[in-house]
């Protein structure tokens, strides 16, 4: 009986033994990569933050001042860029934009409000571009669309996107499939209407909650 | 007396006669998710390496320590480490390919193909060999998406890494390039890779 | 009501417009294997929305608590070693995807054991799956989906509460389910079909799935169309200009 006793006794202490020693090697596999991994974010975490921000701020220049003159303002950094958060209040829910403040030599330039809406298959978000005083789009870029490939993809063209340049904000934009005429209007890209009044939609409730904040 | 096949044949069969995609039907999920272009395809092929690799060598230097029913939690552990920083790294220095292949990257930890060879292959054999076998299974892995990837992109663009390759009269099949499009090839040249094996067979 | 719009075109959107299986390809691998007979799928359907709805509560909780930088258990831990403004800026989300997928091999055990005890013959019917749903790409992805909806977002405000990550999760697990249970019962005919040998087995369910997903292809813009018309109902004071007119939108 006694015999038995210490038998069974030896066997637990040797299972409990036996968990620790496997337990090992799995706590010490944690700390290594939990080291390692500590290391990859010390390393690279700044170069990501710097690429998810220069992904919106290296367009900004260009939808502000247009394509050339940014070009060359580029070279001599006379430009700040200033990022701020708007909060938008309707009865419906509250909308917070992004929204860049640009200013040449102290002097405010224009601004660029990132925005984000449902397009025919997935969310687009872009960016519009518009003058000091939020009377003018100066710029138009699709960040980010997943719409059909061939049809609605063509939102991203720079033809497309062009139409806008010049667009007054007191008038809401419209699609239409016939050609252009009046100022209010933008041609739709052929077989894809949803998608072009999609970022139309988008740019005009944009501009409508924004128009009278930014100022 | 040598313990299983050697480092070249597991090169060797890595590639062709044990094809993880084709032959083992594994890693099905980014096979037909990132194989819209060619650049995506090989990208993740290449992340899969270096994971494949990188674990494998890590399991085949701690083989002799793993405790049976402790060894998926070291498999996984390790495995979800490398996927971690390939990931990290992706993000770092090519920004535009990680947001286009997004959540796919992560799911390389869940891709059976790493397991897999961590089971049969990294625990029981020798650093070198464990090195082999992941590279041909790796290439072997970059053929399957590659091959996927050059249909559904010639079809669906006319365009291969970004030239155009078909005259501008074709009229772009944008079926190739959506979910079906990726079904439709990847059964296609599923039929195709079993019928010439069937016929291989037959031959011997 | 605007919160309710949300939960319904999320949900809408995981199982049917952006249905896992056929749009995002996770999920793949039972989705080819298990999908011989229609019991069978309806089993594997379960067992993967019970699991995903475990492992999306425990992957949100530690994510928003634990992992977030600003988050309270990392602040108030880090709060006794540095000070507050260093430890709200900690950021543990390097060790996100090692956290997700022990929180998933963990939610498998729970239900494992859960349903042995509980439910012992449906456990003998297909508690052989439960050990393959940790690899099932599609318990990930819903994880990282609502990661990227909490964490990677511009502004804290619009991060995902638990009611937004949950819908996603059930519901993605239950277009899962329909998925499979579709092919399963497309499978059972096609067992009485002559398939040319090359083609039998995965090949042919492949080509299957094609045509099954451009069939869901035909509910792209559905959620687009039923936020327009929910919120023209509870809010007729939007502004005439977002409302398309009637022609443009049927001439697509």
């Amino acid at each position: 009986m006694g015999a038995e006793n210490s038998e069974k006794s030896a066997g637990s202490s040797r299972l409990k033994q036996n968990y620790l020693v496997q337990a090992w090697l799995v706590l010490l596999l944690a700390v290594c990569f939990g080291s390692a991994l500590a290391a990859v974010q010390m390393t690279l975490g700044p170069t990501i933050e710097a690429n998810k921000l220069n992904e919106t701020l290296e367009k900004v220049p260009e939808l502000v001042y247009g394509q050339e003159t940014a070009a060359q303002l580029q070279n001599t950094q006379q430009i700040t860029i200033a990022p701020r958060q708007i909060e938008v209040k309707t009865p419906v829910k509250t909308t917070y934009y992004s929204v860049y403040d640009t200013a040449k030599e102290g002097k405010r330039s224009g601004w660029v409000v990132k925005a984000k809406g449902q397009g025919y298959a997935d969310k687009i978000e872009l960016l519009v571009g518009l003058d000091a005083g939020a009377e003018k789009i100066t710029g138009l870029f699709i960040l980010d669309q997943k719409e059909t490939p061939g049809l609605g993809n063509k939102i991203i063209e720079t033809k497309w996107r062009g139409q806008f340049i010049g667009k007054s904000t007191l008038q809401p934009l419209r699609v239409t499939k016939s050609g252009a005429k009046a100022p209010e209007e933008i041609d739709s890209v052929s077989g894809a209407t949803i998608s072009s009044d999609s970022v139309c939609s988008i740019v005009n409730i944009t501009l409508g909650d924004l128009k009278d904040k930014l100022k | 007396m040598a313990e299983g096949p050697t480092p070249m044949e597991r090169f060797i069969q890595g590639i062709l006669p044990e094809n993880p995609v084709y032959r083992q039907l594994l890693g099905l999920c980014p096979t037909l998710a990132v194989t819209n272009g060619m650049q995506a395809a090989l990208t993740m092929a290449g992340a899969v390496m270096f994971v494949l690799f990188c674990a494998n060598v890590i399991i085949s230097l701690i083989r002799n320590l793993l405790q049976p029913h402790l060894r998926i939690v070291i498999f996984t552990l390790t495995i979800a480490t490398f996927v971690t920083i390939a990931d990290r790294f992706l993000a770092a220095y090519l920004y535009q390919m990680s947001k286009a292949l997004g959540p796919y990257i992560p799911l390389i930890i869940v891709n059976c193909i790493i397991i897999g060879r961590c089971e049969i292959c990294a625990s029981r054999q020798s650093v070198f060999t464990a090195g082999a076998d992941a590279i041909g299974q790796s290439l072997g892995f970059g053929l399957a998406l590659g091959s996927i990837a050059a249909v559904r992109e010639i079809m669906g663009t006319g365009m291969l890494f970004g030239f155009r390759v078909l005259p501008t009269a074709w009229p772009d099949w944008g079926i190739m390039v959506l979910p079906p499009g990726a079904f439709l090839t990847f059964g296609l040249l599923l039929g195709i890779v079993n019928w010439i094996s069937i016929r291989k067979s037959m031959k011997s | 009501m605007n919160y309710l719009i949300d939960i319904v075109l999320i949900a809408m959107g995981a199982a049917l417009i952006n249905n896992f299986v056929l749009y995002y390809f996770v999920g793949i691998c039972p989705f080819i294997g298990v999908s011989r007979r229609v019991e069978m799928a309806v089993g594997m359907g379960f067992a993967v929305t019970f699991v995903i709805s475990i492992a999306a509560l425990l992957s949100w909780a530690i994510t928003t608590f634990v992992l977030m930088p600003g988050a309270w258990i990392s602040t108030t831990v880090g709060g006794f070693f540095m000070a507050p403004e260093a430890a709200a800026k900690i950021d543990l989300t390097i060790l996100c995807y090692i956290v997700y997928i022990f929180a998933i091999a963990s939610s498998v055990q729970f239900v494992e054991m859960y349903v042995r005890k509980f439910y012992p013959p449906l456990y003998k019917s297909f508690g052989v799956f439960l050990p393959l749903i940790t690899t099932n790409c599609a318990i990930l992805f819903a994880c990282l989906t609502i990661m990227s909806n909490v964490v990677g977002v511009d502004n804290p405000a619009d991060a995902w509460d638990l009611g937004r990550s949950m819908t996603l999760a059930v519901f993605g697990g239950i277009g899962f389910t329909i998925a499979i249970v579709i092919m399963a019962g497309i499978r059972e005919e096609l067992m009485l079909c002559d398939i040319p040998k090359p083609f039998q087995g995965a090949a042919i369910t492949l080509i299957v799935a094609g045509i099954l997903a451009m069939s869901f292809m035909g509910f792209t813009g559905v959620d687009k169309g039923l936020r327009k018309a929910i919120t023209s109902v509870a809010a007729p004071q939007v502004a005439s200009a977002d409302l398309p007119k009637p022609s443009e939108t049927w001439n697509k």
